[in-house]
């Protein structure tokens, strides 16, 4: 393909090198140094603890995943140089700093219990039924201080205790099931699953299905649309071309 | 590196010129590009990563021989397997499921939901997974899901919608499947209680996207994916329905011409176990991780095509394999989140993307290809984007302007992971807006099926972004999570069906990777390369370098 | 901040006085009749009671061990809450906490009068939560009935508009507004605060030397049948005193007399059952508020047919 050359993309994937082949170190000017596991590295500054344990020679195949935030994966507990707070992070969204000791926590043991949300009550006694251990909290905040995506975790334990669904659905909407917290609470409460089932409740009795989507399936099932998908499925590319640039569209 | 001085997260070059792209911001709000026309968008796709030349070649063996493909696809099917006949004893089977799912994000979870219910008994079902149960692209879908649920909107918009964005090329039957179930699966989760946007009424709150002519993308903030997908697991996890993780598929087992099980890998201890099943479903995702053409990727670890290499070595058809999706708003800065996505629903709620000079310059939601040919273009050909630190072109993508449109307090509610990515860099996008560059995003085409996601190799379905013909050559926003569900869902009750009228393989065997072997031999591939890839290598090339591989 | 004083209620413009509340986790659920019909007859009152935002579980039972500070930490808590409150303007120069849960009335007030004591814990607990604002040992934990005394029967009495006549009611107050002594709310031997409420609204109070007399509490969980005997002796005997019914201001003295009757009944057929309120139902209906603050589908012994034979609620 020598001849046949885009000098565009050899530009783009030049500047990309760093993000999808590996670091190189004659690229680099500014370094610092890290503990993993106590065993001192020298890496990159402005990597993420994610990237720099990959540059210091780390090939994951437990403690990640997504590499963006979602999938809560690479949990990690730190300390700063100089600083007696021991620290919680994703590895692919913090910023590892000189000085700064780590360990990942790849898993957390915890069990999801057995229940069927279309045969429970919608009332706070599911949590006391299926997580007993809630009502153990005793409002430390803890969780609160460990959540990497900066929940207030125990306001929806608490949310949970007292079952106001939509609290709980509100406050832990964004977690990305870590562990972290239930790692850290001395009440030994699993506060992740609390939330996934308290979601699924609000979700399910909360929310429910709205009439307009009941309508569209009761009007698919009854065939509505039959007559007219069989037309534009046959239609001729041409004339489909047509339709689509003719299409009126909905105003924002 | 000189130091430099950072002023609320950008570098004081970069603060000068966000000056710019706040100075017209006022015109800007009444102003929105216009449309390309069809020959505009022609024109502009010739500096696309897929239209641009040098990046495609043709594949010279297997049922695609002869098609073209990116050069980093070209060169998994032209790879030789990690392991050969010999190398495995298959006396002695370790699972025996009725169906065996490849693969737990959202295809293959809701694959073996279906199966379940339709009368498939939970020990009779088996899923595995590469990583953990939900390490997948499907919970790093931000934007939505689209389905026509609204009385204004029909199935048949839908469906001219997704055929015109895949540029008329998607296998018709298959869009159709998508079309129709697509309220259905809204209802189902809905009734699992995943928790989307709602107006105040209660009906679903809806939006529009690049390419799409009625508002009917359903949003979960811009946690979409990982609600969907956190719901559907808890679901299965309490059903007690078997799964493996950090298992990861090496290689089908066949028999004649039928897949009957698969080999599977401990990716921590390395030994292997064999799996005996009447019905396979694949469900592995995407590519996004061979970095084709250089580019970042907002992809998973482990989306690295494993599923099509193991599948087409077994006999099953490819379409549209040369189609790559590349998403127009990756980030561009800073460094450590480069590739990163930024959903299009920041487009469909209002921030444009401007250029250098602070020029709104591309209508914000065109389909994906144009819109992210058209950023290429402002930064490589007209000279009109910006320059990183570290030495990364981009535009900017104006997210102020969201609030100015939607009210204060917006972007909080409707973009609580955007804010959290950036505010880690002391970003704040409801202030400054982002710079953003076309990041490899998705495998447009793929493993061929027909609407149950049947391929045409006995006894192997197929479900989500491993499949090809639904999106054609271009995927729109909201019919991927849509996709892995709808095809999903028809996979396991189309398996489940199978399984009940078919009796148990009687054979299990490597005989198709002997004669793909051999095919790869008489083409004259050499030995150099294997697959599947199972994880790329971020390792330094310093740490590399000095590697001894001892145990 | 200037402290306030508690005899007089300040009222806006508006002639409506914002007192921050603590509901605690039962009023949230099995008790919800309470904090309805609380919040509704506080409101008739020209009071709003307003429930402080992100609270938390109380701690339930204040616990006496010296060295376990980690369980006060709910409650001081909730007291960071109320000085938000008057830190962001939702109430004004307020630092009362008004609870209805004699439980958490309890606890609330033991850790809040250990704080106040002994600034070592006060200064330890702040340091564990470090991440809230000091608490300054100024919140005044209060029960509704004290808030109800401060306002006088008087003006109770002036709002009634149903007079409850002819209801004989025993009260009942259990132990936990009034023991330990320093922090009760009355004379620990011999109340009186219920009745004096009760006689505002019209009805006849019935005194028994139970109403002061243990429930069982939690033992109520393992120990059904003890706690079934206890609440025998304390229902027969205001029974014997010719009571129709009892009135109560805790949830769980409210279950173990309410819900047990199922095995008081078992234990003792000739027993008749006799339904249980609380003190602020009674009122609620003496003001006339309306079926919707009753709450009557939550008591277990159906409360109605006596109503409907005095004539208080209709047909």
């Amino acid at each position: 393909m020598a001849d046949n050359k885009s000098p565009i993309m050899e530009r783009i994937a030049e500047a990309n090198k760093a993000a999808t082949t590996g670091i190189d170190a004659k690229d680099i000017k500014n370094w610092i140094t890290i503990y993993i596991m106590g065993k001192a590295y020298k890496v990159p500054a402005d990597l993420t603890i994610l990237a720099g344990m990959e540059y210091a020679g780390y090939k994951f195949v437990r403690g990640v995943g997504c590499r963006q935030g979602f999938c809560g994966a690479c949990a990690t507990v730190f300390r700063k140089k100089g600083d007696y707070k021991l620290q919680t992070g994703m590895a692919c969204q913090t910023r590892a700093e000189d000085g700064m000791y780590l360990v990942q926590i790849p898993f957390t043991p915890a069990e999801t219990a057995d229940y069927d949300i279309t045969k429970e009550p919608y009332e706070a006694s599911v949590f006391i039924k299926y997580y007993p251990e809630v009502a153990r909290c005793v409002s430390c905040n803890t969780c609160t201080k460990a959540c990497p995506q900066d929940l207030e975790v125990m306001d929806y334990v608490q949310d949970a205790i007292r079952g106001d669904f939509d609290g709980l659905a509100d406050v832990s909407f964004d977690c990305i099931q870590c562990g972290l917290c239930a790692m850290r609470c001395p009440a030994e409460i699993v506060q992740y699953n609390v939330a996934q089932l308290g979601r699924r409740m609000y979700g399910r009795y909360g929310q429910g299905v709205p009439d307009h989507l009941r309508k569209r399936v009761k009007e698919i099932n009854e065939g509505t649309f039959n007559e007219e998908m069989a037309k534009i499925t046959a239609c001729p590319v041409e004339e489909l071309r047509q339709i689509y640039t003719e299409r009126e569209k909905e105003p924002e | 590196m000189p130091e430099l001085t950072y002023i609320e997260g950008y570098p004081e070059d970069m603060r000068k010129e966000i000056e710019k792209v706040a100075k017209t911001r006022e015109k800007r709000l009444d102003y929105t590009p216009p449309a390309m026309t069809m020959k505009q968008r022609d024109e502009v796709l010739t500096v696309h990563p897929d239209y641009a030349p040098g990046g495609k070649r043709e594949i010279s063996v297997g049922p695609n021989k002869g098609d073209n493909a990116p050069n980093e696809v070209a060169d998994l099917l032209e790879a030789y397997p990690l392991v050969e006949k010999d190398e495995i004893d298959l006396s002695q089977v370790d699972y025996n499921p009725d169906i065996l799912i490849i693969g737990g994000g959202l295809a293959g979870t809701t694959a073996a939901l279906w199966a379940h219910d339709s009368g498939i008994a939970t020990e009779n079902i088996l899923l595995t997974n590469k990583l953990r149960h939900g390490d997948a692209n499907s919970i790093m879908a931000e934007g939505g899901t689209q389905a026509a649920d609204r009385d204004i909107d029909s199935v048949v918009k839908h469906y001219i919608d997704t055929i015109g964005g895949g540029h008329f090329t998607n296998k018709p039957d298959v869009v159709r499947a998508l079309v129709e179930d697509a309220p259905l699966i809204m209802k189902w989760l809905c009734e699992l209680g995943a928790i989307f946007d709602r107006e105040e009424n209660g009906d679903l709150a809806e939006k529009l996207a690049g390419g799409i002519s009625v508002k009917r993308m359903h949003s979960c903030r811009d946690y979409t994916g990982l609600e969907e997908f956190r719901v559907l697991r808890d679901e299965f996890r309490t059903r007690g329905i078997p799964y493996l993780e950090h298992y990861p598929a090496i290689e089908l087992l066949t028999e004649g011409n039928r897949v009957t099980g698969a080999v599977l890998w401990n990716i921590e201890t390395g030994d292997y176990k064999i799996v005996k099943a009447k019905a396979t479903i694949i469900a592995t995702g995407g590519y996004g991780r061979l970095h084709i053409r250089g580019f970042p990727t907002t992809n998973h670890y482990g989306a690295t095509f494993d599923g099509v290499v193991l599948a087409y070595r077994a006999g099953a058809k490819l379409r549209d394999i040369d189609a790559v999706q590349y998403h127009p708003t990756g980030a561009a800065y800073p460094i450590q989140i480069v590739g990163y996505l930024l959903t299009e629903k920041l487009r469909g709620s209002g921030a444009q993307p401007v250029n250098a000079d602070g020029e709104a310059f591309v209508y914000p939601l065109e389909p994906r290809d144009v819109e992210a040919a058209a950023i290429i273009r402002e930064c490589y050909v007209r000279d009109k984007g910006l320059t990183t630190p570290t030495g990364l072109r981009g535009v900017w993508l104006d997210t102020p302007l969201i609030e100015i449109k939607n009210g204060k307090g917006y972007i909080e509610k409707a973009f609580p992971g955007m804010i959290r990515m950036y505010k880690r860099y002391d970003i704040d996008i409801r202030k400054d807006p982002v710079l953003v560059f076309p990041t490899l995003h998705y495998q447009n085409g793929g493993l061929e099926t027909d609407p149950s996601g049947k391929t045409n190799v006995g006894g192997l379905w197929v479900a989500g972004e491993v499949s090809g013909g639904v999106h054609g050559k271009n995927r729109l926003m909201g019919n991927s999570t849509l996709d892995c569900m709808v095809f999903g869902r028809r996979a396991g009750m189309s398996t489940a069906e199978y399984v009940k009228s078919h009796k148990d393989a009687s054979g299990i065997t490597l005989d198709h990777l002997n004669q793909y072997v051999q095919k790869l031999e008489e083409a004259g591939v050499k030995r150099t390369r294997r697959a599947p890839v199972i994880l790329p290598d971020y390792r330094g090339k310093a740490a590399l370098a000095r590697m001894i591989d001892v145990f | 901040m200037t402290t306030t004083k508690t005899e007089t209620t300040k009222t806006t413009p508006t002639g409506i006085a914002k007192i921050p509340y603590y509901p605690g986790c039962t009023l949230k659920t099995t008790a919800k009749n309470f904090e309805n019909s609380a919040i509704a007859t506080a409101r008739a009152l020209g009071i709003e009671l307003l429930e402080i935002p992100r609270w938390n579980c109380c701690g339930t039972v204040f616990s006496l061990a010296d060295d376990d500070l980690i369980h006060h930490v709910a409650s001081v808590r909730n007291f960071v809450r109320v000085q938000e409150m008057n830190d962001y303007g939702l109430v004004k120069n307020e630092n009362r906490l008004v609870t209805l849960c004699a439980m958490c009335f309890n606890t609330l007030k033991s850790t809040n009068l250990r704080m106040k004591n002994n600034a070592e814990d006060l200064s330890k607990i702040n340091d564990l939560m470090y991440r809230e604002e000091d608490y300054q040992g100024k919140v005044e934990v209060l029960h509704f009935l004290e808030l109800l005394k401060s306002l006088g029967f008087e003006k109770i009495r002036d709002r009634v508009k149903k007079p409850l006549k002819g209801l004989k009611i025993a009260p009942y107050y259990g132990c936990m507004i009034l023991r330990p002594q320093e922090i009760g709310i009355d004379d620990p031997e011999d109340p009186t605060i219920q009745k004096d409420l009760l006689e505002s609204l019209g009805a006849d109070p019935i005194d028994t030397p139970y109403k002061r007399v243990c429930c069982g509490s939690y033992q109520t969980v393992k120990e059904k049948n003890i706690v079934a005997e206890l609440a025998y002796d304390i229902l027969s005997h205001a029974q014997k005193e010719g009571a129709e019914a009892l009135a109560t201001v805790c949830p769980l003295c409210a279950f173990n007399l309410d819900n047990r009757q199922k095995e008081v009944k078992a234990a003792h057929p000739d027993f008749e059952e006799i339904p249980i309120f609380y003190v602020t139902q009674l009122m609620a209906i003496a003001f006339g508020l309306g079926n919707e603050f009753y709450g009557f589908d939550q008591n277990y012994i159906d409360p109605r047919p006596l109503l409907k034979k005095k004539a208080l609620i209709e047909q």
